[in-house]
């Protein structure tokens, strides 16, 4: 199970990553935000700490190689797929309008 | 031996096990039987005929739309048209197809005798049956939806239309998710835990990677849709507001909800379809597949990432241009994994030497209707050409190309690809050849005028047009070719089923295929193998064409069948090793019934006969109870042989029973259910106008106190009797029923603090968490019941069972406290 | 701004013909390819790495970013001599007001000034729609209890036909609109109550 959950694992963080820069987004343009706080400030810090977890599952799995080969590698193309998915889809907030 | 002994012990293993697995005879063995070969073909040509149906009612679409003006339908009977063309083809017939093709070629793929859970596989059989049957009824009897297959709120609240139709398809369409979900945890079991013995991840057959894949896709993306429709259904029959604005809900929530599942659903119908692609490729180029790792890495990433696109079919709605462009870019890049499955494929033909049978030629129209489909995706995947041609029939047009291009075209090329392996005949008839010259072609047709209409702005769901708009030739053009392609797809029915009844007997693997299903009989029986196959590559027939023989004189695993009953492996995840033997279930009349109920459960609410359904939930309760009990074996046996020397357990008293499995799929599935409930409430709270409500509930101390103390002690009580079982039964029994009533408790302490749900979509929130604890609760009070209930009757307590016991009081206790927290939140923080 | 999105269409358009091609020949091609025994397994790196994953990288990530910075032009934002106007649907009439002329109201007509910028504030009283004129700008929804703001501009004076883009029942094929865009000084008779 272990070896299915790694084949799983990075793309499982970039859905849950990707949500959650969108939601911030989502939440930067509603009533709730927060007074004071740079919108494009937190969502940049937001998508480079996503970038960063994703680098982290990939260096993670080349750093502890698991018993199955076929899986190793799958898994390491996979996290590598879910690294430059996460760069590639926070990408927008570089320069996009926030709000509208 | 000599070459008769060694026959007769092949023949006498044959005759023993045949007669074990055997459906009981006559008409009633149909209704008992949970065989993945019967339910399977039931499946096929059940999904086969709403095939039909939904192609009439395309037939009927394309006759209204041939002239302008035309008189033939007005608006109320073409909205119904069109709403049922797209909900019988999208749930009623794609997603069962692939279902029903997994269910009959998964075992043998694997090479194992059945699926993991056949009694629900039939279970959901008919669910299917009843819930399609009842949407298609409701039809015939003008009281079909008429929203659109998308069924926005507020045109499908009460308010714009107060008839049935919307009903029908919210409580039929739900149960058919309910089936699907059912599948889905067999299947997912059955690729984890039941291959033949030495079969690793790393030589699992292509196609079983693709449905694993697909069925985790299922687990995770028709739970947002089951809320979707649970809110619309409680929002018509009680006036729960939660599309209404002016009560503190949103339309756009069911939006977000529908398109959660609306666009993984697109990948749930291509991916099976893709499994078929490059498992029948390979074998038409007589090599195999090129880039085997790469492709299963693509098949998971794209699953995954299609739950990133579902804002694409919203980018009309005013979300900001930041928040479009994210779902942009996903949405391209989406196009990526699809690519290196395109060009590993393109790569097999090139190493491989091919040859024009049937199947292959589909896959010739595969490749020249679904590129073409992608690229119109990518097109509209651009936010600004989006807002151009969104909801024309430029779009009508993209998805029939992906979907028909991308999913009917290869399950054609399947069905002639399997045929002697599933009736035992191959094509004699070459009706085919023709019907694919007539499809193909008007299928291109058809659709490039339909993609022009809608870049001259024909507007999708309009029931006629007027004339001078330039419309009419390409209108005309598109229905005639229509009328030839229906014709094809009626010849290909014709040309299987002919085959089927007349067709050659065919050899056995008559194709020259490596994989394990070709070493079954033609057609397969109902056991599937004689023996478990013991293999040693990703391909066992390449290199050892002998294996079949072997299997059939019984040199596998488990060719014992002095023990008299249905047995198959039980293998390691990862490596394939033989770990378990499980027995599985035999005839039985109990999934049938417990369908009945269920369907009348969710059928009878269109009556407003809501004590009728209440009788059936209880109904589901009992059956589902004697299911359970009947299942359960009486004594404990210890170690059984398997063949080869290995003594192993019963799967039944291990500590990770199949049903355990099961129950952690299912639970994926309720915790994405959960997720989503959690993002809708906050959705409502950050975007819906009329936000915040009149007030907010504020927590007590003595709810606090019940809820923490009721999801500790759910926590605690099956964990002592796992811990000293046979000792701590009845106080762990104690425990963790008190902690579902203290849960219980809280959570009605919230309902009794909000008494108004219809007032404000905050207050229909909280009673949909605090419903959700309770009703978790109430769950995993029955099943402690049922633990008790074997214990009076003096049944030995399993670890296995303490185990599922576990996990589902676990669940509850976590969700239960994260509702009753979010209930709470709001209020405590002023 | 649906010159824009025309050009849009036309580049993609020749870029997908293009690589329908490249594709349907290669699949030709690797059809009719009759390799010896001893070829072996070669060119995987191609197949996969090039053009399974470098080739669409290249061409979809410039797409992207093309089409998002052409979003980026076409919206609502300040400008010199801005137009405000509102646009509310419901079962299946559209009335129209102006910000330039209050109490004004207009059904099913909408009146702007050609050459000038006019944001379209678009709300809905009943269930969703979608105001779309084609020829001015792509669509974009009327959505109950929100208001959508679209940024359209008419070049030259005259009509140009509107419809609504998302269903909403059996009137939904009639619920259409005209906009007239006026010269400057048809537009002012116009806000002061001139037919």
């Amino acid at each position: 199970m272990s070896n299915v959950l790694r084949l799983a694992l990075p793309f499982t963080v970039w859905i849950i990553g990707f949500c959650g820069v969108y939601a911030l987004q989502g939440l930067s343009c509603s009533r709730h935000w927060l007074p004071g706080l740079d919108a494009r400030t937190m969502l940049i810090a937001a998508g480079a700490l996503f970038v960063l977890v994703q680098a982290a599952i990939t260096g993670a799995f080349l750093l502890r190689p698991t018993s199955s080969d076929f899986v190793q590698r799958a898994a390491t193309v996979i996290a590598t797929a879910a690294l430059a998915a996460a760069v590639w889809t926070s990408l927008p907030v570089l320069t996009l309008t926030v709000c509208t | 031996m000599s070459q008769t002994g060694r026959h007769r012990t092949a023949l006498s293993l044959h005759k023993a096990l045949a007669r074990i697995w055997a459906p009981e005879p006559g008409w009633r063995g149909w209704l008992t039987t949970s065989n993945n070969n019967d339910i399977g073909r039931l499946f096929l040509c059940v999904a086969t005929a709403f095939f039909v149906i939904g192609g009439l009612l395309a037939m009927l679409i394309r006759a209204q739309l041939a002239t302008p003006g035309s008189a033939f339908m007005g608006p109320e009977a073409y909205n119904q048209v069109f709403t049922m063309h797209g909900t019988v083809m999208m749930f009623l017939f794609a997603i069962p197809f692939f279902e029903a093709m997994s269910m009959l070629l998964l075992p043998g793929m694997l090479g194992t005798r059945d699926l993991a859970f056949p009694r629900l596989g039939a279970y959901g059989l008919w669910v299917y049956i009843f819930g399609g049957t009842a949407v298609i009824i409701a039809m015939l009897m003008g009281l079909a939806p008429d929203g659109g297959w998308f069924m926005y709120p507020p045109l499908t609240s009460a308010g714009f239309s107060p008839g049935l139709g919307a009903d029908v398809w919210l409580l039929g369409i739900t149960s058919i998710e309910v089936s699907a979900i059912a599948t889905a945890v067999e299947v997912v079991v059955t690729v984890l835990r039941y291959r033949a013995a030495g079969m690793s991840l790393s030589r699992m057959p292509i196609f079983a990677w693709y449905i694993l894949v697909v069925s985790v896709m299922i687990l995770t993306a028709f739970p947002p849709m089951i809320l979707g429709s649970l809110l619309l259904e409680v929002e018509r029959a009680l006036d729960w507001p939660f599309f209404q604005v002016e009560n503190g809900g949103d339309p756009l929530l069911w939006q977000h909800l529908f398109w959660l599942f609306g666009h993984p659903e697109v990948y749930i119908i291509f991916l099976p379809a893709a499994g078929m692609i490059a498992t029948i490729l390979q074998v038409m180029a007589r090599t195999t597949l090129l880039g085997y790792g790469w492709v299963v890495a693509a098949a998971v990433s794209l699953a995954v990432l299609s739950f990133g696109l579902w804002v694409h079919h919203m980018f009309t709605t005013g979300i900001p241009h930041l928040g479009l462009a994210f779902f942009s870019a996903a949405s391209t890049l989406v196009a990526v994994p699809t690519s290196v499955m395109i060009f590993s494929w393109i790569g097999t033909l090139w190493k491989g030497r091919v040859r024009m049978e049937p199947p292959m030629l589909w896959l010739v129209g595969f490749y020249a209707t679904f590129v073409i489909g992608g690229l119109t995706g990518v097109m509209l995947a651009i936010v600004p050409f989006n807002w151009q041609v969104h909801d024309t029939h430029f779009v009508v047009a993209h998805l029939h190309y992906v979907l028909i291009g991308g999913y009917v075209f290869p399950m054609i090329a399947a069905v002639y690809f399997f045929q002697p392996l599933l009736t035992g005949r191959s094509s004699f008839f070459r009706l085919g050849g023709v019907a694919f010259w007539l499809v193909v072609p008007a299928f291109h047709i058809t659709f490039l005028a339909v993609h022009v209409a809608g870049l001259l702005g024909q507007r999708r769901r309009t029931w006629t047009y007027d004339e001078g708009q330039g419309w009419e030739v390409l209108n005309l053009v598109a229905s005639i070719a229509s009328f030839v392609m229906a014709i094809g797809f009626a010849l290909v029915i014709l040309d299987i089923a002919v085959n089927t009844f007349a067709g050659l007997r065919g050899r056995r693997n008559q194709w020259g295929a490596t994989t394990l299903e070709w070493a079954a009989a033609n057609p397969s029986p109902n056991y599937g193998f004689a023996s478990i196959p013991i293999v040693q590559g990703r391909y066992p027939l390449l290199k050892d064409p002998d294996l079949a023989l072997r299997i059939a004189k019984g040199e596998g695993y488990l060719a014992e069948t002095s023990r008299n009953r249905r047995e198959t492996l039980i293998v390691a995840t990862a490596t394939g090793a033989p770990s378990q033997v499980v027995v599985l279930p035999g005839n039985s009349i109990l999934p049938f019934l417990l369908a009945v109920v269920t369907s009348a459960s969710f059928l009878a609410p269109l009556f407003k006969a809501y004590w009728l359904s209440a009788i059936a939930l209880l109904g589901v309760v009992i059956i589902a109870l004697i299911w359970v009990w009947r299942l359960a074996p009486a004594k404990i046996e210890g170690l059984v042989d398997a063949g080869h020397g290995a003594m192993l357990p019963l799967a039944s008293e291990t500590a990770d029973p199949p049903g355990w499995w099961g129950s952690l799929f299912l639970l994926l599935a309720d915790g994405v259910h959960f997720g989503s409930l959690l993002f809708g409430y906050a959705f409502l709270w950050t975007v819906a106008p009329n936000w915040p409500p009149p007030s907010y509930l504020r927590p007590e101390v003595w709810t606090v106190g019940l809820a923490l103390g009721g999801a500790t002690a759910l926590a605690l009580g099956p964990r002592l009797i796992g811990r000293w079982i046979d000792r701590m039964v009845a106080p762990g029994l104690l425990v963790a029923s008190l902690g579902t009533l203290a849960l219980t408790a809280a959570a009605a302490s919230v309902m009794i603090a909000r008494p108004t749900p219809a007032g404000h979509a905050y207050d229909a929130t909280l009673w949909l968490l605090a419903g959700h604890t309770a009703f978790h609760a109430g769950i995993t009070l029955i099943m402690l019941a049922y633990v008790v209930l074997r214990r009076i009757a003096g049944h030995s307590l399993r670890i296995g069972e303490v185990r599922i016991v576990t996990l589902w009081a676990d669940f509850t206790a976590a969700t239960g406290l994260v509702a009753l927290g979010a209930a709470w939140l709001p209020g405590a923080l002023g | 701004m649906a010159q824009t999105i025309a050009d849009i269409w036309w580049m993609m358009l020749a870029g997908a013909m293009g690589i329908t091609a490249l594709v349907l020949g290669l699949v030709a091609a690797a059809m009719l390819r009759r390799p010896a025994p001893e070829d072996g397994e070669g060119g995987a790196a191609l197949w996969l790495w090039g053009l399974g994953l470098g080739f669409p990288v290249v061409t979809l990530a410039a797409l992207t970013v093309y089409g998002l910075l052409m979003g980026e032009r076409l919206l609502p934002r300040n400008a010199a001599n801005l137009v405000t106007v509102e646009a509310e649907a419901r079962q299946w009439v559209w009335s129209f007001g102006y910000a330039d002329a209050p109490g004004l109201v207009t059904k099913d007509v909408l009146h702007i000034p050609a050459g000038r910028p006019v944001d379209v504030r678009i709300s809905s009283r009943d269930v969703v729609h979608s105001f779309w004129v084609p020829r001015l700008a792509g669509k974009l929804d009327a959505v109950p209890g929100h208001v959508n703001v679209l940024r359209i501009e008419a070049g030259a004076p005259g009509t140009y036909a509107g419809q609504s883009a998302e269903f909403s029942g059996t009137g939904y094929r009639e619920h259409t609109f005209t906009v007239e865009a006026h010269g400057p000084a048809a537009w002012s008779a116009f806000l002061q109550g001139a037919p």
